[in-house]
């Protein structure tokens, strides 16, 4: 069957807008549940050690208090195993059992929860519980020396400690260019305007509903199941609307643990709203990550090694490891090729993905390392990417299952006027401003996974998709309307779509950039089992055909799973990003006049949503390059900026000129629908530009994220002396 | 003596008398109406999901502005009308900036759009048109969005204020004008609860300092953008309020050929303008300061009160040169403002006393005025190092300097020391500033912390006082007073 293609492809405006300009979207917090009762977390004030004493009495006795837990008065869970772990839990240690013992792990680690009337008063009351820590060495500098190589686990799950192809190290002693960069990238956090928030109610029966802020609903259920020791089917997770998450949403956090205690401790539903603070040490963020480029290179640019050293941070608790040096083994063609991945453990939470996990951090490393080299070289960087564009994948040899990167470049260099960028001080002169331009090349390996959906078509032309993803904002509820609409050959505003419900058939993580590529394609075939149920072929509207069939509805379901082009061929999805700066060298200023990126992404399903979701991650891109950092202090162990006034987003006014465009690209060797999926390409290689930009205008090699406006000022410094 | 706070919500009076004086307006509307349209993003006024639009009756019209409901405090809605998202789609039908928002992809999570529908609804319905990106920016300053990359909203923006204005809010407006008036009228003092925990809001000074008197422990209340966050952050568990905001007298306006004077409820956003007329570097740091949403809430008079080392408007208005006016039981005073600042959040001011107004020195003819704000992102960004500089000019000569800078102690603070060296100087002679720009590493001994170093915020100390010259002596006659007419018009 071929489905007409009204919809898909086509900028419809989102199904949900109205429902979000309103304010009748509803959040985790928002849901009206009678009875509901207010919890507030106590964080630990120390990085490591022990609870000496809690003291809980003043709080048991502050108005409204239902309930003061700690480690001493709340019961031990099963906390089982999960066998085989989720691809978004870390692959070796253990996840935080929350309040089960006495040991502190981490500054901001909850030791104690208050259960009251109102939120206000468990705030209040949290404040009155008195902990008396003894503290422990704890590790809370990051120092490369005692960095470690990853578990056999971790090893196997696609980050290797050491790898290597051809002889890297006599490649690069024998290369006639050769650049040794060092880099550093801060932690960052996801940021997203929702805070985390759980409501846990129990029933008489014992069965167990979650409104949680999750991108993944399934696996909330499984986790809760397996700390609890319930059956699966005992608990419901509700999670229609995220108000962004970009990967904080993936696991299921501790505080999902202690709103389902803490329900049961007061026998009446209660809600645990994480505080903007919270969210930094109750969930993930971007570990800090250290890295060394080594490249060598021929005087035609033609790349002769690639030695690309990374040290990431994880918890003592957990070993969380990123795929940070998958760029440096196949964005390039290279014969010799070397990685060297290694962790360290410090007294922090566990770090978790974030948008473009890995491959945004590598790619800032060794796109800046490509800007070093091409200068090293005197050549353009643009014509240095062209000569080492990868026909296959230089890793496994296999064959890309569509590779657009040379449209990018070109197209994306035309737009941005790069053979006319200012080339000479004078053209980089405006007034006390200095111009400069950077590109980068960007990368992300494309998945999909396993999934169901279900389409329940009505006699009076209305249909249903319901499937258990979410849409913390891209428009998965438009998007799959779209394939739905086409496939039923229905008008879109005839199709429905519910998601977000661990009552509806299975999905995978809505992360990762899969969720089309996996539920589109579950959607499309449910449709078209459904057409085969009611013996309608071809396309066109099916409704005829369920009337004719005498029946009120009918419903059928769909599954899409990847097949053997996962063995047989790579996929990514790709891009080239140009960067326009100005810099103020007295201040040290940095503004990004214009960025235009250029992306192959597969069939664009809605071009309306993926241009803002592409502008919206080039935007997270100018906070990574110029103003977010996680300032950890290692005197305390403790983030310094844990709110939005100082853990710096761009506001709109740090917005130059976007553009996106999208080169012409249709996959369907990757699968059925075309599409690879294109969250996390966005925020790929747009650091990079940017930092690259802010050397053409300044001369300076800023080799630290983020670069503000006192790095620049001691870069000068350091270079008048 | 009234014993409710009462406002407008959609053409009503509604009257609110047993709420903890601690009440804030977004905790109201999500858990008091159940609307949970409205949205907590960070409950410190960053993020701007809980903007709503607050009217106030002015010349008979009631005029919308956005604020941040999150740290605004229930009482302070009194005798001005509540809008929020739910509000404004009239009939089924979107407004028309909740359209535009539609069309143009302005949401992806949507979290976020809530709020920034209500900062547009405030752009379209009192915004001057037409309407540019420079005013979208400004009105977006206060609203986070972490998805869209902001262009599809300002597309958005842009859009929806290009045709004439719907007058479908009009009604609304002519609803809440009556009940307004009608809260108004009655000129009486607000206190709600009891001797021990209220809400309260004097409608006269001797009602104020009657009251200040008896609970010279109550905490002063201007416009709450920094009271808010001892509230919702630090959890203080105050009781005793006091408001300012009935006093009429604190929020006028004074102006003559010589001074400006601001009362101390005047908000930033009310004395944008006239500040902006005695220097246009006043005017942009009005614009860059906080954003919209803290500009129409907070005062001049708690900008100063509160004391913050960097606090912005400080340093400006020392550095012109003003006067404190103070009022308590043993009646008024008035000092230079930099006397007012004692040392870290200590400040000149006795139990019961409070800030009245403060008198600013305008520039004269041959002065010249320099300020600027050095942060990492553009708007809505606490200032590094915040200059500000009024120089007195003989020919190409220095006669006088004022200096003042904040973040660079622990008070804003001006600099003795390069002030003098500067006098005497020749704007032409490049070389000869270097003594006065080496001074201020004696007048500051600025401090590291997670914003900047010690040695980066003199380095820009240094280099702001460097551009202030070089901008005074490049365009010394467009930019030293007396002024193009236009500019000194008021």
């Amino acid at each position: 069957m071929t489905p007409a293609t009204t919809f898909v492809g086509s900028p419809v405006s989102r199904v949900d807008g109205p429902a979000k300009v309103t304010g009748a979207a509803v959040y985790a917090a928002d849901f009206d549940i009678p009875h509901l009762a207010h919890a507030s977390i106590v964080q630990a004030r120390v990085p490591a050690g022990r609870i000496a004493a809690i003291d809980t009495r003043a709080a048991e006795a502050a108005p409204g208090v239902l309930a003061v837990m700690t480690h001493e008065t709340t019961r031990r869970l099963p906390w089982h195993p999960r066998d085989p772990r989720p691809g978004v839990d870390p692959k070796a240690g253990e996840r935080l059992h929350v309040l089960q013992d006495d040991v502190v792990r981490y500054d901001g680690q909850p030791v104690a929860l208050v259960v009251a009337q109102s939120e206000e008063q468990a705030r209040a009351a949290a404040d009155l519980v008195r902990v008396d820590y003894a503290p422990t060495a704890a590790r809370t500098r990051f120092d490369v020396a005692y960095a470690r190589a990853p578990s056999e686990a971790t090893a196997k799950a696609g980050r290797p400690g050491d790898t290597s192809r051809g002889d890297p190290e006599g490649a690069f002693a024998q290369a006639p260019v050769r650049v040794d960069v060092p880099f550093v990238q801060p932690r960052e956090q996801h940021a997203a305007i929702e805070p985390h928030a759980t409501i846990a109610a129990w029933d008489e029966d014992g069965r167990l509903t979650l409104w949680d802020k999750s991108q993944w609903v399934d696996n909330v259920r499984t986790e809760i199941a397996h700390v609890f020791g319930l059956a699966e089917d005992r608990i419901r997770v509700i999670s229609p609307f995220v108000g962004g998450a970009f990967g904080s949403g993936l696991r299921t956090w501790p505080h999902v643990t202690l709103a389902a205690l803490a329900a049961e401790r007061v026998g009446r539903p209660v809600r645990l709203a994480l505080t903007r603070r919270q969210l930094f040490t109750n969930t993930g963020f971007r570990p800090h990550t250290e890295s060394r480029v080594r490249l060598g290179a021929f005087p035609d640019g033609r790349l002769t090694a690639i030695l690309h050293e990374a040290t990431g941070q994880t918890s003592t608790y957990e070993e969380y490891a990123e795929t940070t040096l998958t760029p440096a083994r196949q964005l390039y063609a290279c014969p010799n090729v070397a990685t060297r991945y290694r962790l360290l453990d410090m007294n922090v939470n566990t770090p978790s993905p974030m948008r473009g996990p890995g491959a945004a951090t590598g790619e800032l490393f060794l796109e800046t390392a490509m800007d070093e080299l091409a200068h090293a070289l005197g050549m353009n960087p643009l014509e240095l990417r062209r000569a080492n564009l990868a026909k296959t994948d230089p890793d496994s040899g296999k064959p890309w299952s569509s590779n657009a990167l040379a449209a990018c470049w070109d197209q994306a260099a035309a737009r941005f006027g790069w053979a006319d960028r200012p080339r000479t001080d004078e053209a980089r002169r405006a007034g006390r401003e200095r111009i400069g331009s950077g590109m980068a090349s960007a990368f992300y390996p494309a998945h999909r996974a396993k999934a169901r959906a279900r389409v329940t078509l009505y006699a009076n032309g209305g249909a249903m998709i319901q499937a258990a993803t979410s849409d913390m904002g891209p428009g998965t509820y438009t998007a799959l309307s779209q394939v739905a609409a086409d496939a039923l050959g229905l008008p879109l505003e005839q199709v429905r779509v519910e998601i977000g419900d661990s009552a509806l058939p299975p999905a995978p993580a809505h992360g990762g950039s899969i969720t089309m590529a996996t539920l589109g394609n579950a959607v499309a075939n449910a449709c078209a089992a459904l057409r085969e149920t009611l013996g309608a072929d071809g396309e066109g509207d099916l409704t005829p055909a369920l009337r004719r069939s005498g029946r009120d509805s009918a419903a059928a379901e769909g599954a899409s799973s990847p097949g053997k082009e996962a063995q047989e061929y790579e996929s990514a999805a790709f891009g080239a990003v140009f960067a326009e700066v100005r810099v103020d060298p007295e201040l040290g200023t940095v503004r990004v006049a214009r960025l235009v990126g250029g992306y192959d992404v597969g069939r664009v399903v809605n071009p309306k949503l993926a241009r803002s979701q592409c502008i919206g991650g080039m935007v997270q891109g100018i906070g990574m390059a110029l103003s977010e950092e996680a300032v950890f202090d290692r005197h305390c162990g403790r983030v310094m900026n844990a709110n939005l006034s100082d853990y710096l987003v761009p506001v709109c006014a740090d917005v130059g000129a976007l553009e996106a465009f999208f080169v012409e690209s249709d996959d369907r060797v990757f699968n059925p629908l075309g599409v690879k999926g294109l969250a996390e390409i966005a925020l790929c290689g747009v650091a990079a530009a940017i930092v690259n930009a802010v050397y053409d205008a300044t001369g300076l090699r800023m080799r630290e994220v983020p670069v503000t406006p006192e790095r620049i000022v001691t870069a000068q410094a350091a270079r008048g002396r | 003596m009234r014993e409710a706070i009462r406002f407008g919500r959609n053409g009503t009076v509604r009257e609110v008398r047993d709420v903890h004086p601690r009440t804030t307006l977004l905790d109201w509307l999500r858990l008091g109406e159940r609307r949970t349209g409205t949205k907590e993003g960070c409950a410190e006024g960053d993020c701007g999901a809980c903007t709503v639009a607050l009217g106030r009756l002015v010349d008979g019209r009631v005029v919308y502005e956005p604020v941040n409901s999150c740290i605004l405090l229930l009482g302070q809605c009194d005798g001005a009308d509540v809008v929020a998202v739910e509000d404004i789609a009239a009939d089924g039908a979107l407004h028309p900036v909740q359209e535009a928002m539609v069309t143009h992809h302005g949401s992806q999570c949507g979290f976020c759009t809530p709020g920034i529908v209500m900062s547009l609804f405030t752009l379209y319905e009192e915004g001057e048109r037409p309407v540019g990106r420079d005013a979208v920016n400004d009105a977006l300053a206060g609203n986070l969005c972490r998805c869209t990359g902001y262009r599809p909203i300002v597309d958005a923006a842009l859009d929806a204020c290009a045709t004439a204005k719907d007058r479908r809010f009009e009604a609304h407006r002519e609803a809440a004008a009556c009940a307004l008036g009608e809260i108004a009228a009655d000129g009486a003092d607000l206190f709600m609860r009891d001797e021990g925990r209220f809400f309260a809001a004097p409608a006269s000074e001797e009602s104020l300092a009657a009251l200040l008197a008896r609970h010279p422990d109550a905490t002063i209340l201007a416009g709450a953008t920094d009271v808010g966050l001892w509230i919702t952050k630090s959890l203080m568990e105050i009781e005793k309020i006091v408001w300012l905001g009935r006093v009429a007298s604190l929020r006028e306006t004074r102006s003559t050929p010589e001074t400006l004077t601001l009362g101390a409820m005047v908000s930033h956003a009310d004395a944008h303008a006239a500040l902006a007329a005695i220097d246009p570097d006043l005017g942009e740091l009005m614009r860059r300061f906080g954003s919209i949403q803290v500009r129409a809430s907070g005062t001049v008079g708690g900008n100063i009160a509160n004391g913050s080392p960097i606090g912005d408007l400080p340093p400006a208005l020392i550095a012109l040169g003003a006067k404190l006016h103070l009022a308590g039981a043993k009646g008024t005073r008035t000092l230079p403002l930099e006397d007012f600042f004692l040392g870290y959040r200590q400040q000149d001011r006795e139990p019961g006393e409070y800030v009245r107004a403060v008198e600013i020195d305008k520039l004269r003819r041959h002065d010249a005025f320099r300020c600027f704000k050095v942060t990492k992102r553009l708007d809505e960004d606490i200032s590094a190092v915040m200059g500000a500089f009024r120089l007195h000019l003989e020919g190409r000569r220095i006669a006088r300097a004022r200096i003042a800078f904040g973040g660079m102690a622990a008070t804003p603070k001006r600099a003795p020391l390069a002030e003098a060296a500067l006098v005497g100087l020749d704007l032409d002679d490049e070389l000869a500033w270097a003594p006065a720009l080496d001074a201020l590493a004696q007048d500051y001994r600025p401090m590291s912390d997670h914003r900047a170093s010690a040695e980066y915020r003199a380095v820009v100390a240094r280099n702001l006082l460097f551009k202030a010259l070089a901008e005074i002596a490049g365009d010394a006659g467009l930019r030293i007073a007396p002024r193009p007419a236009g500019l000194a018009a008021e």
